[in-house]
């Protein structure tokens, strides 16, 4: 049992290369955040009058920014922050967005339409906007950022996942749980929600890497975390004025973010191409 | 084969006995599929030759590699695999050795190929006329409004002015295949592939499409490959029949000698295994683990008429999919009675699946009543099953159609039959699960499989175990046997065979097979249009007087053995209902019509 759970792991790692380069991406930023600390012994957000804007160095291998704090701690320690509020943010955002999508498709009645004009309503409106406003009136605390963003993205993994769920329903073995008298709720959690994981799962890195990018958008526009937090959006802000000086300081959380993203996106097309191949292969799916 | 090789070297001219030149020539012909990092044949050396004007049957098993053979006619190939060996000359081109553009030349041009499922081969979003237009252009043809025209006639489509106007989802089933194959004769083919062309068809309109397509290929003049794994398709239409198994042909005679006097055993296994209609014997199945002895029903009713004290009532019964819509099924009455089988026959869209549903409590009934009572459990069917109570629901248990898609392809086996284990007596056990699998002939190993490691036989016993993990004192068996290959079918129908026996079930067998059905069913119901037009004792309606609906279905019935195509007038109905039902006598009731 144990070997073909591990088999049914490393499988697609084996065949798609893109999946692999993703999630060693992600891993090894994941490594890099939880490893912070260690690696960047200065503190991210010590200012050093005497050593401002420095160039690469033995103390500072990255340099340091216009108040002297240490390029190579501060990206660090914004990939930790980045990677809380993005597991987070995509975590409540895609479980919340699976449940209702799978729900709705599963009821088809006043509750689906209800949900739908809702979902139909936050989709409407801009995100950056929304969470512009969000954080405006709330203040940028982290679970404000996560519950907002959480509130923008939802809708989206609904309507994905609601469409995945309603080709699983007209399938015989939905059909059959009817048939037994099995209840609803059973019936979405039992037979539609397995069938519907592939799609969650690229859905998941997906959007993932779309709410890296909106929350260092968010920093960069001077809404998200507030100074002196290491924040790449706010890192690129902060430097970018002085790009000319230590480019390092602007080019290392643009790095940082985007090899995160590229890891997330490679992770979602392999994911998609592998589970996909598996399902048609197992004969899940008809080709 | 030599890739290198250009095409003008390889051109061969082939003959045959008879010396006319051959339109396909199949030499030796190996191909494999890289799985993993090991290569599974799936063809290994086989040839033939078709010359023009004849047709030639490939029949087989599902994976015995006769639909991939049948694709290298237009060059084409799975994905990963391969030809090992061997050629394919097609119209004197090796077709392997062609350029793209000979390849696309080829493919609609000399050879053409129509599919098993017309409803997905055709664009949904394109009107059928622009669709024939593109076969037409697409080879250089004239593609004028009276050419499609001329096409859609030539195929015998009603009305051509109108329906070149149509979206596909606006046509039947038929008439979807018949658009297929007037793309498919568009360019004036020399070589025509059917792929299982009529399987997704009712028998009457079966009849049809093949009638059309022999016609088409004795005045086009077109080899044909015709692929089935229906023994009675292929020796109405074929001249020779090659019969394939794990990639190779095992037998290729002339039709009518094949079936006189079949030469290989597993011939003589397929021919044993199709349900000629007289006996009540499934055949051997040698595909799934079968029990030993094949199952026969025994005789437990000498008085075949309707049941004294039937489990289902059904009056005047009136199921709508929704309000406006033409009733699905329409005033129809029929009981089942203890330990009895009914059989509803009809094609499809005749509502018999319908009724199945609405048995099932998955639809509601409108009107009429509807009713279930034995010892342990009564109650109102017309409910939904949300409605009814336990004791109902674990009664009357569905098996579907299709096993492939009616179970979760998530879940295991043991998972699948321990849910209705769990929901209808409280409690599962490994050992009654390993008990039910054994019951329908598989072993308690394969509690931990997944449906995707199951051949279609195997699937099927799953759904029925599940089905009796309920306990139930009814089944419906919703065309249980459809998607499946002759001797997988007859060890299905054995198997259900012996289970009602053993365990005194009823069965509503819902199928469009009449020959399937003289196998199992006490008592006939032949539905059209909603309504029940014949009901009496199976042997009954074999022997007639019947409805005239019921003489085109019996007349439509492909038999093997049987060369001739029968004459089913394009499927044109030639009565309307009358009022009131003619008695026959012992149960035998057929409603009263008048010509039309």
């Amino acid at each position: 049992m144990s070997t073909s759970v591990i088999g049914s792991v490393v499988a697609p790692l084996r065949s798609s290369t893109a999946l692999s380069v993703g999630l060693g991406l992600i891993a090894l930023h994941l490594v890099l955040a939880v490893l912070a600390p260690v690696i960047g012994v200065h503190d991210p957000v010590a200012t050093d009058s005497a050593d401002v804007l420095a160039g690469p160095e033995w103390t500072h291998w990255l340099g340091t920014d216009q108040y002297g704090r240490d390029i190579l701690s501060r990206t660090l320690n914004g990939g930790r922050y980045a990677l809380l509020v993005t597991f987070l943010a995509t975590t409540i955002a895609v479980a919340v967005g699976t449940v209702l999508g799978a729900v709705t498709a599963y009821a088809d009645n006043w509750f689906d339409e209800v949900v739908m004009r809702v979902v139909d309503a936050l989709l409407s409106v801009p995100s950056i906007l929304a969470l512009l406003v969000v954080v405006t009136v709330f203040d940028a605390g982290l679970w404000v950022i996560v519950l907002a963003v959480t509130v923008v993205y939802a809708p989206a993994v609904t309507r994905v996942v609601r469409g995945a769920a309603r080709t699983v329903i007209t399938q015989d073995y939905v059909t059959a749980a009817r048939a037994r008298g099995e209840k609803p709720l059973s019936i979405v959690f039992r037979e539609i929600l397995p069938n519907v994981l592939d799609v969650v799962l690229v859905e998941y890195a997906m959007r993932a890497s779309w709410i890296v990018l909106l929350v260092a958008s968010l920093s960069f526009l001077g809404f998200g975390a507030n100074p002196p937090t290491p924040d790449w959006g706010l890192m690129v802000q902060e430097n970018r004025t002085a790009l000319t000086v230590v480019p390092l300081g602007t080019l290392a959380p643009i790095v940082a973010l985007a090899t995160l993203v590229v890891g997330l996106n490679l992770a979602a097309d392999g994911l998609s191409k592998s589970l996909g191949v598996d399902r048609a292969t197992q004969g899940a799916t008809r080709a | 084969m030599n890739r290198d090789t250009p095409a003008t070297d390889t051109t061969t001219s082939t003959t045959t006995q008879d010396g006319t030149t051959a339109a396909v020539r199949v030499d030796d012909l190996a191909i494999s599929y890289a799985a993993g990092r090991s290569e599974v044949p799936v063809v290994r050396g086989v040839s033939f030759t078709i010359a023009a004007g004849r047709t030639l049957g490939l029949v087989g098993e599902s994976g015995s590699g006769k639909s991939t053979v049948a694709r290298t006619l237009l060059a084409h190939l799975r994905t990963g695999s391969r030809i090992v060996r061997g050629s394919v000359v097609v119209a004197d081109q090796d077709v392997f050795a062609l350029s793209p553009s000979a390849t696309r030349a080829l493919r609609g041009g000399t050879a053409s190929v129509v599919a098993q499922n017309a409803g997905q081969a055709l664009t949904p979003s394109m009107r059928v006329g622009a669709q024939i237009r593109e076969a037409l252009s697409a080879h250089g043809e004239p593609d004028s409004p009276e050419r499609v025209a001329e096409l859609v006639r030539l195929v015998r489509l009603p009305d051509p002015d109108t329906i070149v106007r149509r979206y596909p989802h606006q046509l039947s089933g038929g008439q979807q295949q018949r658009v297929a194959i007037a793309m498919a004769v568009a360019a004036r083919p020399r070589v025509l592939v059917l792929d299982e062309p009529t399987t997704a068809l009712d028998v009457v309109t079966q009849a049809a499409v093949l009638d059309l397509v022999a016609d088409l290929g004795r005045e086009l003049g077109m080899a044909v490959l015709l692929v089935s794994h229906d023994l009675g398709v292929v020796s109405a239409m074929a001249d020779e029949i090659a019969v394939m198994r794990d990639g190779e042909v095992v037998e290729h005679r002339d039709t009518a000698a094949l079936f006189a006097d079949p030469q290989h055993e597993y011939t003589r296994a397929l021919l044993a295994a199709v349900p000629d209609g007289r006996t009540r014997t499934g055949g051997p199945d040698h595909h799934d683990q079968d029990p030993a002895a094949p199952g026969t029903v025994a005789d437990t009713t000498a008085h075949t008429g309707p049941p004294d004290r039937p489990v289902v009532t059904a009056r005047d019964l009136v199921v709508r999919y929704g309000r406006g819509l033409p009733a699905a099924v329409d005033g129809v009455s029929f009981e089942i009675g203890a330990r009895e089988t009914l059989a509803v026959v009809g094609e499809s869209g005749s509502g018999k699946s319908t009724l199945a549903t609405a048995m099932a409590g998955l639809v509601p009934a409108e009107s009429g009543t509807f009713t279930y009572a034995d010892d342990a459990a009564t109650g109102d069917l017309r409910q939904p099953v949300g409605a009814r109570s336990p004791e109902l629901r674990r009664a009357v248990q569905l098996v579907f159609q299709n096993a492939d898609t009616s179970l979760n392809p998530r879940r295991t086996v043991g998972a699948a039959i321990a849910r209705p284990l769990r929901l209808f007596t409280g409690s599962s056990s490994r050992a009654r699960v390993a008990d039910l699998l054994t019951q329908v002939g598989l072993g308690p190993e394969f509690a931990t499989r997944l449906p995707a490691q199951l051949s279609g036989g195997q699937r099927q016993r799953v759904g029925i175990a599940r089905a009796l993990a309920a306990g139930p004192r009814l089944v419906i068996a919703d065309e249980i046997t459809t998607a499946l290959d002759v001797q997988v079918q007859a060890g299905i129908l054995a198997l259900l065979a012996d289970l009602q026996r053993e365990n005194g079930l009823s069965c509503l067998f819902i199928s469009h097979d009449l020959a399937v059905v003289r196998g199992v069913a006490d008592r006939v119901a032949v539905m059209t249009g909603g309504r029940i037009v014949e009901i009496g004792p199976t042997e009954r309606v074999f022997t007639g007087p019947n409805h005239p609906y019921t003489r085109t279905l019996l007349a439509a019935t492909l038999e093997p053995g049987v060369t001739d195509l029968p004459d089913v007038d394009d499927g044109v109905q030639h009565w309307r209902h009358a009022d009131g039902w003619t008695d026959h006598g012992d149960g035998h009731r057929i409603r009263n019509w008048e010509d039309a």
